[in-house]
């Protein structure tokens, strides 16, 4: 009974912290453009607020460079449980262009973290984004929460 | 008190340390810490050909992406002494100015969020979608354009979806001075955004300030004018104010834009028939070219051997702004959350600002500086 109350609460509530670990910002402005009247995200129970302390997903953009090898993982772990991972854009799947000899950069994230979906594109549309977070968090987060007890 | 904001913080889009040092709730000075997004982009280019360097230079930053290859481009014509034919040259400078407006709607929409007006916000960010739609009609992709290469643009554009952008154009201008009045006569906007966080032309001048941010403290300083497609064939002016305050800065972008809309009509309905790319053989030697990005002046310095890049150096508009906002205008500023705004309000992009690495010989100890750290 408690359980299947809080995965409906769960499921209408995803607060969102964004979190660039160097990227070109790309990806970034298309979640921001998300907040638009057009995509209107706050309609599916989305609130990006980038605060990692009551993050429920953490979307990563940007391929990891040296100052970020372990402040990720510290941002990781002061986000609540359950938490869902979500990698966006080419640069924390693979690195994207600067994957390249003489760069400062470690990509991919799931090196540091525990991604749970990854997402293409450089950088991905923005129902691309949505849909990715509809389609992974609100299930993924219910399990998670389950499997604590 | 050293109050410490960021790198992940609700106030900030990008990863950046602002440590403002606080009396209590005034703000005394503030220091910045670079280096979360430095990705070696300068080194990475060393020893590629164009056609490869020209994707890095896009990925400089996300939300200008397109004046880097622009200026990427342009650095290879002067070294090769040619130039891009007319057509592809009116075809860049609509492209410069569609991604400028977007810009500028998004750096005003930023500063709204920061000031907790959330109505301006969403209509700057609700102006916005249909000149991203211009510049999907018209390159094929929202962000990272892939527009340029070396002696022209990629692909020609129909005369369709130049109608269709001209539409476009129309629509957003009929609008639009709506939005203006709001902010410009906003009672509350004003309280929150005249006077305050300010900065003196001598200040601008000392801190290297460029883009809307120099021309919002009295500096009449626009590279469009100097760039040949802008003084040959269009009609431009240029924009500045006097009262250097977060106001000023935001009008300044305010009616830039009209401005570009007018460069946009006047490129559609005067746009040259023709090819829309050389064939360009690249010498061996060196070249700079400088522009103007939505932000202010990119630069670009690049060494070739004919075939492949041997140096490249890129010096962007956001170092010299967000520096300068850190020691000139969050001096004495009232509070914390007009601080946030003021930081808000120079438009800053890390992205591009990380340009900087400074290691010992052994290539430990790395510091990430800003300009005023070097010595």
């Amino acid at each position: 009974m408690l359980d299947a109350l809080k995965d409906i609460v769960r499921k209408s509530s995803i607060h969102v912290c964004l979190v660039n670990s160097g990227g070109c910002n790309g990806c970034d402005i298309e979640v921001v453009a998300l907040l638009s009247p057009r995509y209107d995200l706050e309609q599916y129970g989305i609130y990006v607020h980038n605060n990692p302390r009551e993050a429920d997903v953490i979307l990563v953009t940007g391929a990891v460079t040296e100052q970020w090898k372990e402040n990720l993982r510290r941002i990781y772990t002061k986000a609540p449980e359950p938490k869902v991972v979500v990698a966006l854009g080419n640069c924390p799947i693979s690195g994207d262009v600067f994957n390249q000899e003489g760069s400062s950069v470690n990509a991919p994230v799931s090196d540091f973290i525990p991604v749970d979906a990854e997402l293409s594109g450089c950088p991905p549309r923005p129902s691309e984004i949505l849909e990715a977070i509809l389609a992974v968090a609100p299930g993924a987060i219910a399990a998670k929460g389950r499997q604590k007890k | 008190m050293i109050l410490p904001l960021g790198p992940i913080h609700p106030g900030l889009k990008e990863p950046l340390r602002l440590k403002l040092k606080t009396q209590g709730e005034k703000v005394i000075s503030a220091e910045i810490d670079y280096g979360y997004v430095h990705r070696g982009i300068e080194r990475i280019m060393e020893g590629k050909t164009w056609q490869k360097a020209i994707y890095l230079a896009e990925r400089v930053c996300g939300i200008c992406s397109y004046i880097h290859t622009q200026t990427f481009a342009e650095t290879f014509e002067k070294i090769s002494g040619e130039q891009a034919p007319l057509r592809a040259q009116y075809l860049r400078v609509l492209t410069n100015e569609l991604d400028r407006i977007q810009s500028h709607l998004l750096a005003n929409s930023t500063f709204f969020k920061a000031i907790e007006h959330e109505t301006l916000f969403m209509y700057m960010l609700a102006l916005r979608e249909p000149v991203m739609d211009a510049i999907e009609l018209l390159t094929g992709n929202r962000v990272n354009m892939g527009w340029n290469v070396v002696g022209g643009v990629r692909m020609d554009a129909k005369d369709i979806h130049l109608q269709q952008i001209m539409e476009i154009m129309i629509k957003l201008e009929a609008g639009y001075d709506r939005y203006v009045e709001m902010y410009e006569q906003g009672p509350l906007v004003g309280l929150r955004s005249k006077k305050v966080g300010r900065m003196s032309k001598e200040d601008a001048i000392k801190g290297r300030a460029v883009g809307p941010i120099g021309r919002g403290s009295g500096l009449k300083h626009d590279l469009r004018e100097d760039h040949h497609t802008y003084r040959d064939h269009l009609d431009f002016k240029v924009i500045w104010r006097k009262e250097g305050d977060n106001f000023a800065r935001n009008m300044n972008r305010f009616d830039e834009i009209p401005q570009s809309i007018s460069l946009i009509k006047q490129v559609i309905e005067n746009i040259p028939k023709g090819d829309t790319r050389n064939k360009v053989e690249i010498g061996k030697g060196y070249g700079e070219w400088r522009n103007e990005a939505p932000r202010g002046e990119v630069t670009y310095m690049i060494e070739t051997n004919g075939n492949l890049i041997n140096n490249v150096s890129i010096r962007t508009p956001s170092i010299m702004n967000i520096d300068s906002c850190a020691r000139y205008m969050l001096n004495d500023v009232a509070t914390v959350s007009d601080a946030i705004a003021t930081y808000a309000s120079v438009d800053p992009c890390i992205a591009c600002a990380e340009r900087v690495i400074v290691a010992n010989e052994k290539g430990e100890e790395k510091h990430y500086q800003g300009i005023f750290d070097i010595k």
